[in-house]
């Protein structure tokens, strides 16, 4: 571990048992609701969140206080969701977060409920994280016991229920119209967008969708504020962010970094380096994004470097390959990803993911041919930018990429009939 | 149709501003207690909740956690996203579906063990993960195959 | 909507899952299009027009979105055009023509799925061709309220199937068929039997039950094919129900009339018309005009009854006696007559005694479409059961039998105490209250107090017309606009065409048939004994008159007392024009020719005026002049009229077996044979309370009880139905093996000993 780390998120590592109401309460649980409730008006938590600059971290980034003033005024009931179906390749923190503290999100739930005047908050939790449902459970029931939950929540005249719902298994759930639709009972296939979420979300009624770090964040806002929030990250990405590593690095696992850490300090410092082997390409911000080469490994962690270097920073799964990785049989996994987790409503993403994962499992399998390439990037073209939800198009981020960065592996592929690293061959897919 | 599923139904109805909502809910729970969902069954929750058996069955058939054949006792999801694959998932499936004698996707004939592909757990950390009956166990080298058949230590 | 818009203006943007009536989806992507300062091609289906937008629909950006999508559609779709019925209407291959992709680049194996799999009785579904644009789901689970077909898996895996193990049951499951852009969904009827190159198609008008849907008949070498929904733009999608989407094979039926026959003889056309000249002429010459009755029904057009009264009244003589057939004691005055603009504004909406979704199906979705935009709106239900539905909730207010109009007037009254017709109408009732008044005071509240009600009436009672009168004197100069939910079809169109409207006209004609003043009567297309409500009078009518003559397509019931018999020609195999529930006048076409010795009504009275050796060239007459783009005028409200008051309904009284008869319409039950529908002709054709089956029933499921009254006695099949109140006995109209004229509606006593056999 980095010397001076101090954990804010993945604070259970330092307090064991804070998964217990008592050892939170101990350590500071719940003060930041009191806070927030005695000191704070609605209006002010929203300011405070607005002025902390904090931003979605379920993937896209946009800022969460701006989210929440896109609420209509109309007396409506509103909900507040918290998504935690992460079921994105590469990215493992919130799971870690529902099972180790779970009265951190329940703390962080309440106070922007109460922000943006709801009285009824869902978690979407996924359905196998079952765990987490058990440890998100438990500490909900806690909570209602310790009056952090139900009616007049410490004397403040404020009121909030919290359901724990679980989804079953579709990774289309995690987006957020998806995710509504599966709250509601139905098939987790993506609206029509507008109207937005914030307008006509959960049973058509005004509903904020946000990450479980996301809303994990809350607390520490209101107890250390938003300047000192500021003070780490960015003019535009501040704060910290957990990043999940994964793949061929020594010490895989979940790490707090503030914002604009460089990639390079995440991979050697924090996650122990490469091994086994050398760096050949690392996926920064889970599957959907593109991949970055190992000269780009100084790149700082923060939203607009990432986008500048042509990536994105995504949910913060970072996945990192070495160079014994198959370039083709990884993108061929991923695609199949999204192949199988296509909600099959729109075309493009529903035969498009289909048939990319056939022309590249052939492709790894050694019976591509030499206008495979230029298939691939062209249907590409045609799925990009022409689905219903985002998903269609997460399904091309790595796959361009890889081909971009790593031309002539595929072309070898074709040549050889095979790979010529000799790597496995992923034939666990399309039984 | 149990005579305490109607309970459940009614608790369930209860919880939610729309009863619509409480459909996944009380497939999770009755397949926990079933093992798995038969198109019977799909048919009495579509009672329980007054919900058309289309919207049942259409809502069952879309997630893969909820199982439309009869599943065995121990379902193991073997995670094959690229995090788990880099780090051996698919020797460590082999290896399964060589001693069970069975594919991915099946269920050894004596019921005892079901063997699924899993697309991405979130344990990318435990890689090669597998869940035993959705609890996590990990990281299981693919040598290490018959920890997974073990009961919980 | 661009689409839309785009449309409207004659530039085609091609879709899938976009149909206007289902609402934007924006699934199948089909549809993209370009707009200025959007940086990605958007959905035209989804995107709304807003003012200042420039929209490209064609360009090199959208031409390669739109082959990339046609692409992907045909990866995973059968090369199998050759065998299927779509080939030539298919979207899918009009839109690759036009706009698709050179040559195929996928080449890998397509996936395998379900091909030809029956959903119903009717359609066949090929999962391989279904191109996901989930219209048929949404058509029967949405805007039918009948979600018999669903999606079913996830991503590539997805298709299209009724739920395991449960067939598509509903009457408007063939709308999937015009519905689905590709070849997914097909008619098993219609399955093989013709390409669309090599037919033809021709507007019409259903001719099934009076809504009169429009529809589209095709036809080939003589034969009729199909029956296709014909969309009117802005005023009609061109749903059907599956009773005027696949019952056109009565044409073809074996009992089809196709000789004519002569005291049950065949006998050459010529000579039946030389045997009916006789007695015409005789009757006429001796005894008068007035001695002779023209009775018109069944499928004939505006047009036959026109030459039917200018040939009475000419070659005859004035003073013949015409009447309608019908269904119903029931008369609607032409202007109360309502339109679905009515149904369109209405802010309250009142079923008396009316169940569209059995009697006028098509009307039933309209119903529904508005219970749908306007959920909130007063709905009201009266009937002699339960009349809401869950594709159609409403209030119900059930009465007892006979109660119906003293109910309405007792509310009426009780909604505008001082008004004179109000007071009229219910004077008679004296201490008599409805059994849930205050229901019936709410009822009232809303007929008097809405602005724009509209109701839908069964015709049943007659005595509601005069209730419907004061109404409309109550609401002064606010329309009390009702649509009439009976039939006989093209009512309208034979009123138009010169015919005396109602029952009344039709009773006077029996009685004098009955009794001697009426020696000749010919029956042109309806069968009297099955459908008109005293079947007793119409028993003594035949029985007396010297010379009875049938026109039709099938022997009609008790057709020994009809001298002679003439073939007719069915609807489709003559033009003319036709009458529908709004009483709005449309074409129907000749599709094909008459079959054997059948003839349109004009040649038959061609072939009669020569044997009578009079001229006769029926004059042209254009029934289109005087009407409103077809849509018939409507009489000014009569000034304050003297309403007759409504008696107090009779104690109930059921006696431990007996049962009380109900007629009721049902359009799978009653109507021209036919063997494509014979899957949906009811198991039983009565439907008694599950208590009253258990009671004199035995079997689950249902049986056959021996009915008798005045010694006479009728086995019919029944079965239970638990929406039918204690005791009421629901018999179809027109249904010759469940003859509930012939019964008579009224307590019945139910046969000792039992004869039942389970079902
Ligand atoms: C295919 C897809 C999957 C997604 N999965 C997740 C997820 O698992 N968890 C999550 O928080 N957001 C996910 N998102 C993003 C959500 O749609 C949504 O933007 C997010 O929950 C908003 O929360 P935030 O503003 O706090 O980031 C996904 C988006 C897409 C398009
Ligand atoms: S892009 Fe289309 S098919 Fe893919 S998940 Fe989104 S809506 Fe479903
Ligand atoms: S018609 Fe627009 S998406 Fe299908």
């Amino acid at each position: 571990m980095a010397d001076g780390q101090r954990y804010y998120l993945l604070r259970h590592r330092e307090v064991p048992d804070i998964d217990q109401i008592a050892v939170y309460e101990a350590h500071e649980g719940y003060s930041a609701l009191r806070r927030a409730l005695k000191e704070f008006t609605p209006q002010a938590v929203v300011d405070l969140v607005k002025a902390s600059g904090l931003r979605g971290r379920g993937g896209a980034g946009f800022p969460t206080g701006m989210k929440w003033g896109f609420l209509p005024n109309d007396g409506r009931p509103r909900y507040l969701v918290v998504n935690s179906d992460e079921a994105e390749p590469g990215t493992f923190k919130d799971r870690e977060l529902i099972e180790h503290n779970p009265h951190q999100l329940i703390e962080g739930m309440v106070i922007s409920a109460y922000a943006i005047g709801s009285h009824e908050a869902y978690i979407y939790c996924r359905g196998e994280f079952l765990h987490g449902a058990e440890q998100l459970r438990r500490a909900i029931r806690e909570a209602y016991a310790r009056g952090y939950l139900g009616e007049n929540i410490l004397d403040s005249g404020y009121s909030l229920d919290i359901h724990l719902y679980r989804g079953a298994g579709a990774y289309i759930c995690g987006e957020e119209s998806a995710l509504l639709e599966s709250l509601e009972g139905k098939r987790g296939q993506p609206r029509l967008k507008p109207p937005f979420p914030a307008v006509a979300g959960l049973y058509g009624q005004p509903t904020i969708v946000n990450n479980v770090e996301t809303i994990a964040n809350v607390p520490m806002l209101i107890l250390h504020g938003a300047e000192w929030y500021r003070s780490m990250g960015t003019e535009k990405s501040p704060g910290l962010k957990i990043m999940s590593v994964s793949g061929h690095v020594r010490r895989p696992g979940n790490y707090e970094v503030p914002l604009a850490t460089p990639l390079r300090t995440l991979i050697e410092t924090y996650a122990g380096g490469v091994e086994p082997g050398q760096l050949k390409a690392i996926i920064p911000g889970g599957s959907s994004v593109p991949l970055l080469t190992p000269d780009q490994i100084d790149t700082p962690l923060d939203y607009e470097s990432m986008m500048a270097a042509g990536t994105m920073l995504g949910s913060g799964g970072c996945i990192v390959m070495n160079d014994r990785t198959c370039m083709v049989a990884a993108a061929a996994r991923l695609v199949k990803f999204y192949r199988v987790e296509s909600c099959g409503k729109c075309t493009p993403c529903r035969e498009g993911t289909y048939w990319m994962a056939n022309v590249l499992e052939r492709l790894e399998a050694g019976a591509g041919t030499d206008r495979d390439l230029e298939l691939l990037l062209d249907l590409a073209d045609n799925i990009g930018g022409k689905c219903l939800c985002p998903l269609g198009d997460a399904s091309l981020g790595f796959m361009v990429s890889a081909i971009r960065h790593f031309r002539d592996e595929f072309e070898a592929h074709v040549r050889e009939h095979g790979c010529p690293l000799g790597a496995n061959r992923y034939d666990t897919v399309n039984h | 149709m149990k005579p305490h599923w109607q309970t459940w139904a009614e608790e369930l109805k209860q919880e939610f501003p729309r009863a619509h909502s409480a459909l996944l809910p009380l497939l999770h729970r009755i397949q926990t207690e079933e093992g798995w969902l038969s198109p019977e069954t799909l048919a009495d929750v579509a009672t329980l909740l007054d919900l058309p058996v289309t919207t049942v069955e259409s809502v069952a058939s879309f997630y893969t956690l909820f199982y439309k054949r009869p599943v065995g006792r121990r379902v193991i999801h073997v995670c094959v996203g690229l995090p788990c694959a880099l780090k051996g998932a698919d020797a460590l499936m082999h290896r399964l579906e060589a001693h069970l004698g069975i594919r991915q996707g099946q269920t050894t004939p004596d019921g005892a063990v079901s063997l699924f592909e899993a697309e991405c757990l979130a344990a990318c950390d435990l890689a090669p993960v597998a869940q035993v009956n959705l609890r996590y166990r990990g990281p299981v080298p693919p040598e290490a195959f018959e920890a997974l058949l073990k009961e919980d230590e | 909507m661009i689409v839309d818009a785009a449309a409207k203006i004659g530039i085609e943007v091609p879709i899938y899952c976009y149909h206007p009536a289902l609402g934007p989806l924006g699934a199948c992507r089909m549809c993209l299009v370009q707009v200025e300062k959007m940086p990605k091609l958007v959905t035209g289906c989804t995107t709304p027009v807003a003012e200042g937008m420039v929209v490209h629909t064609r360009g090199p950006a959208v031409d390669k979105g739109r082959q990339g999508i046609l692409e992907f559609l045909l990866i995973n779709h059968p090369l199998d055009c050759p065998v299927c019925d779509k080939g030539g209407e298919c979207f899918l291959q009009d839109y690759t023509f036009r706009y698709g992709p050179p040559a195929g680049r996928f080449s890998e194996s397509k996936l395998e799925r379900a091909k030809d799999a029956p959903i119903s009785d009717f359609i066949l579904i090929d999962q391989e061709r279904c191109v996901l644009c989930q219209r048929c789901v949404r058509f029967l689970g949405e805007y039918a309220g009948e979600p018999q077909l669903m999606l079913k898996g996830r991503g590539v895996e997805t298709v299209v199937a009724p739920a395991d193990d449960r067939p598509v049951t509903s009457p408007f499951s063939g709308n999937v068929i015009d519905l689905c852009p590709v070849g997914a969904l097909t008619s098993a009827a219609y399955r093989f039997k013709a390409r669309p190159w090599n037919q033809v198609r021709y507007p019409s008008v259903c001719p099934h039950c009076p809504v009169g849907c429009p529809v589209t008949v095709t036809a080939r070498e003589e034969h009729v094919m199909r029956v296709e929904g014909r969309p009117i733009p802005d005023r009609d999608w061109g749903w059907l129900c599956d009773r005027g989407r696949f019952g056109y094979d009565f044409a073809v039926h074996p009992s089809r009339l196709l000789t004519a026959r002569l005291e049950g003889r065949p006998v050459p056309e010529a000579a039946a018309l030389r045997q009916v000249a006789r007695w015409l002429g005789e009757v006429r010459d001796r005894y008068g005009a007035g001695a002779v009755g023209f009775v018109v029904g069944g499928q004939h057009t505006v047009e036959d009854a026109y030459h039917l009264r200018r040939f009475a009244e000419t070659l005859v003589g004035p003073g013949v006696q015409l009447a309608i057939s019908q269904r119903v004691r029931g008369y609607l005055p032409p202007w109360l007559h309502g339109t679905y603009d009515d149904l369109e504004a209405a802010d309250a909406v009142i079923l008396i005694g009316a169940d569209p979704y059995r009697a006028v199906p098509v009307l039933h979705l309209k119903l529904r479409q508005h219970w749908r935009r306007k959920p909130a709106l007063p709905r009201w239900g009266v009937g002699v059961r339960p009349l809401g539905r869950e594709t159609l909730p409403l209030r119900d207010l059930v009465v007892r039998p006979q109660a119906m109009a003293a109910t309405l007037a007792w509310a009426l009254q009780r909604a505008a105490k001082d008004h004179p017709a109000a007071r009229a109408v219910a004077a008679g009732l004296g201490a008599w209250e409805p059994e849930d008044p205050a229901a019936a005071e709410a009822l009232g509240h809303v007929l008097v107090a809405s602005e724009r009600p509209l109701l839908v009436w069964d015709g049943h009672d007659p005595e509601v017309e005069t209730v419907l009168r004061a109404l409309a004197s109550v609401r002064g100069d606010r329309p009390t606009p009702v649509l009439p939910g009976f039939g006989p079809e093209n009512a309208r169109g034979f009123e138009w065409a010169g015919f005396p409207g109602g029952y009344e006209a039709l009773r006077r004609l029996l009685e004098q048939a009955a009794s001697g003043a009426i020696r000749f009567l010919a029956v042109w297309g309806a069968d009297l004994m099955r459908e008109v409500p005293d079947a007793g009078l119409v028993e003594a009518a035949l029985a007396r008159v010297e010379y009875a003559v049938f026109e039709g397509l099938f022997p009609p019931q008790g057709g020994e007392r009809f001298g002679v018999w003439l073939p007719g020609a069915a609807w489709a195999e003559e033009a003319g024009t036709w009458s529908t529930l709004e009483g709005r006048l449309s074409p129907v076409a000749e599709a094909v020719a008459p079959p054997g010795d059948a003839r349109p009504v004009r040649s038959i009275l061609a072939g009669l005026a020569r044997a009578l050796k009079r001229p006769w060239t029926p004059e042209a007459w254009d029934p289109m002049v005087g009407t409103e783009a077809g849509l018939l005028p409507r009489p000014q409200r009569p000034e304050a009229e003297d309403l007759p008051s409504i008696a107090a309904p009779p104690p109930w009284r059921l006696a431990g077996d007996q049962l009380y008869v109900v007629a009721e319409a049902d359009v799978f039950a009653q109507g021209a044979p036919s063997e494509i529908l014979a899957p949906r002709r009811p198991a039983f054709w009565g439907r008694v309370h599950p208590e009253t089956w258990a009671a004199f029933g035995s079997g689950p499921s249902g049986g056959r009880l021996t009915l008798e009254r005045e010694g006479r006695r009728w086995t019919v099949s029944v079965g239970p139905d638990p929406t039918v109140p204690r005791g009421l006995l629901f018999l179809p109209i027109g249904v010759a093996e469940a003859p509930v004229y012939q019964i008579g509606e009224g307590p019945v006593t139910v046969a000792q000993p039992l004869e039942v056999r389970g079902g």
